[in-house]
């Protein structure tokens, strides 16, 4: 895997993780 | 003084003439380009076509607002007007201004051949038009577009129309956009620069553009997320925001501020980026405190995401919230203030001439610190309670997001012109252009503050006899504002079309790679083989 793919990949994991990790968060504590 | 010197034959590294365009001609060329000079030049054209939109919906809410009464527009469709000239501004003419100077700038001034994901970046720049196309649709659905504010604040998004879906539909398209945009960037910064160099030799615009790319990608998802959780309360039985359902409708003013204040830099760090380039290169002296300009940026990011709440103070907070916002807001005023004071030190005894890309820089300097001091006022809770959703509210941000963020965006334009197209620009028209906008800027948006103090509303397309005056002055200073973009878009034309061929290196102070190791105009193709940098 080249070194350009290895950036584009983490970032692009920061970005989904944030996301998925902010809906989530209020759908557990409304308890949707 | 004259700052027009011709270089010619001076010595070039590390390009080729070879100013093939790919494999197609014609529109073809366009939509299926890979590189990162197209790509830049189609941002920046569809940036244009968007401030002229977004302009025109601007024009017409100052038509209204001209007297009292309600002349043209129903109160329903002004409100529409007023969500999608701020959804349009920021997210369809600013912002994609903005990545068209990285499109272009970035691989030259770091010494790369191209940005890091050729493909990734076409398909960036294309998802653009049909976030925009939603946007204009929505007008044409029924109910029309929304009418909720940019900020598009929970509950007034569950009671929009079809247009609201678009609008979600469109953010989502426009923040996808922007962080596939921002992962091409980091990636190229960080893994594509030239032998030699360093980070810390990087143009200022570099940096800028490195620590916006960062905010980007933590910011866009939480709107995202924000636009998201909106889409699934209306239509799929959710109640994040949805009192009646156990939700909670400040939790989304806190979600989109969260977003929304680091999104006030990710437009003005690119903007500090092209003044750091300008101030010096007019100033024929290095930028002052260039170590400092970087600490500064990242410090003024870092804090942009733990000042959110100073939007909100009126919703209802415990007083120790009120008071570490306050602090926290202030605080950003020391890094603003050291950026300040190092291009005035840039300009400290410098040889300065008044190019119009110098105009625009400096008129930035004035304006954008007096947007800063409103903002300042503004962090100031006891005040805020006073002016929250005042008309002082739209001059504080008006000052910081047009004279700011355009006014830079000119500069830019002016300054990189005669290296985009080889053609010089009318230098007699460029200083008519900066007077008009000067002028017009501040009779539009000065006076607001005086009825954002003397209580005036925003977002309302009638108001009190007692506000006529200062409502027809900014109505006419907002006519001859529109009107002046015009000439811009006139001398830009005129520059392309017949413009006197440009010198190799028109600005004798500037000394970054494009203008040092490239020639004018640009080939399509450069540095295919890195520079070489002592």
């Amino acid at each position: 895997m080249s070194r350009n793919l290895k950036t584009a990949l983490l970032l692009a994991l920061v970005s989904l993780s944030t996301f998925v990790g902010i809906i989530a968060k209020y759908w557990f504590l409304n308890g949707k | 003084m004259s700052a027009v010197i011709d270089t010619h034959g001076h010595a070039h590294d590390g390009h080729d003439h070879h100013d093939h365009h790919g494999g197609y001609g014609g529109v073809l060329r366009w939509i299926t380009t890979t590189n990162h000079k197209d790509i830049g030049t189609l941002y920046l054209w569809f940036s244009f076509i968007m401030f002229m939109v977004g302009g025109t919906m601007a024009m017409a809410i100052r038509l209204e607002l001209f007297q009292p009464g309600i002349q043209f527009f129903n109160p329903d469709l002004f409100n529409q007007f007023t969500t999608m000239h701020g959804l349009i501004m920021v997210f369809g003419a600013i912002m994609p201004a903005f990545v068209g100077f990285a499109n272009w700038q970035i691989p030259m001034m770091i010494g790369a051949p191209d940005m890091a994901f050729a493909r990734l970046n076409n398909w960036s720049f294309w998802l653009l038009p049909f976030a925009a196309s939603l946007l204009v649709i929505s007008f044409f659905t029924p109910g029309g577009a929304p009418g909720v504010g940019w900020t598009m604040y929970a509950p007034l998004t569950v009671q929009m129309g079809v247009g609201m879906d678009l609008t979600i539909f469109a953010v989502h398209l426009l923040g996808m956009s922007s962080i596939l945009g921002s992962i091409n960037i980091i990636t190229t910064i960080l893994n594509m620069r030239a032998p030699g160099m360093t980070l810390m030799r990087m143009p200022l615009f570099c940096w800028t553009w490195l620590i916006t790319a960062y905010l980007l990608v933590a910011a866009m998802p939480v709107l995202a997320g924000a636009v998201t959780m909106s889409l699934t309360d209306r239509h799929f039985g959710t109640s994040f925001f949805n009192a009646a359902g156990g939700g909670d409708p400040v939790l989304y003013q806190h979600i989109f501020w969260f977003f929304g204040h680091p999104e006030v830099y990710i437009i003005a760090l690119p903007a500090f980026g092209v003044v750091s380039q300008v101030i010096p290169a007019f100033s024929r002296k290095p930028l002052f405190g260039y170590a400092s300009m970087v600490y500064a940026t990242s410090a003024i990011a870092i804090l942009s995401f733990i000042v959110w709440a100073h939007h909100m103070y009126t919703v209802g907070m415990p007083v120790q919230g009120q008071l570490f916002f306050m602090y926290a807001t202030t605080l950003i005023a020391i890094p603003t203030g050291v950026k300040v004071f190092n291009w005035v030190a840039t300009m400290w005894k410098g040889s300065l001439t008044f190019e119009t890309p110098m105009l625009f820089a400096i008129g930035f300097l004035f304006l954008f610190t007096l947007g800063g001091f409103t903002g300042l006022v503004l962090s100031l809770v006891p005040i805020d309670i006073q002016l929250h959703d005042t008309y002082y509210v739209v001059a504080h941000f008006h000052y910081v997001m047009v004279a700011g963020a355009l006014f830079a965006a000119f500069a830019g334009i002016y300054f990189w012109l005669p290296k985009w197209t080889g053609r010089m620009y009318d230098e007699t028209l460029g200083k008519w252009h900066f007077w008009l906008t000067m002028i017009f800027f501040n009779i539009t948006f000065f006076v607001q503050h005086f009825l954002g103090l003397a209580g005036m509303p925003r977002r309302i397309p009638d108001y009190p006899l007692i506000f006529e005056s200062w409502n027809k002055i900014s109505s006419i200073g907002a006519f001859g504002f529109g009107l002046s973009q015009l000439l811009f878009l006139y001398l830009v034309l005129k520059a392309i079309r017949s413009g006197e061929k440009a010198p190799e290196k028109p600005w004798e102070g500037a000394d970054s790679l494009e203008w040092t190791h490239l020639p004018t105009p640009a080939p399509y193709h450069s540095f295919e083989t890195p520079p070489v940098l002592k």
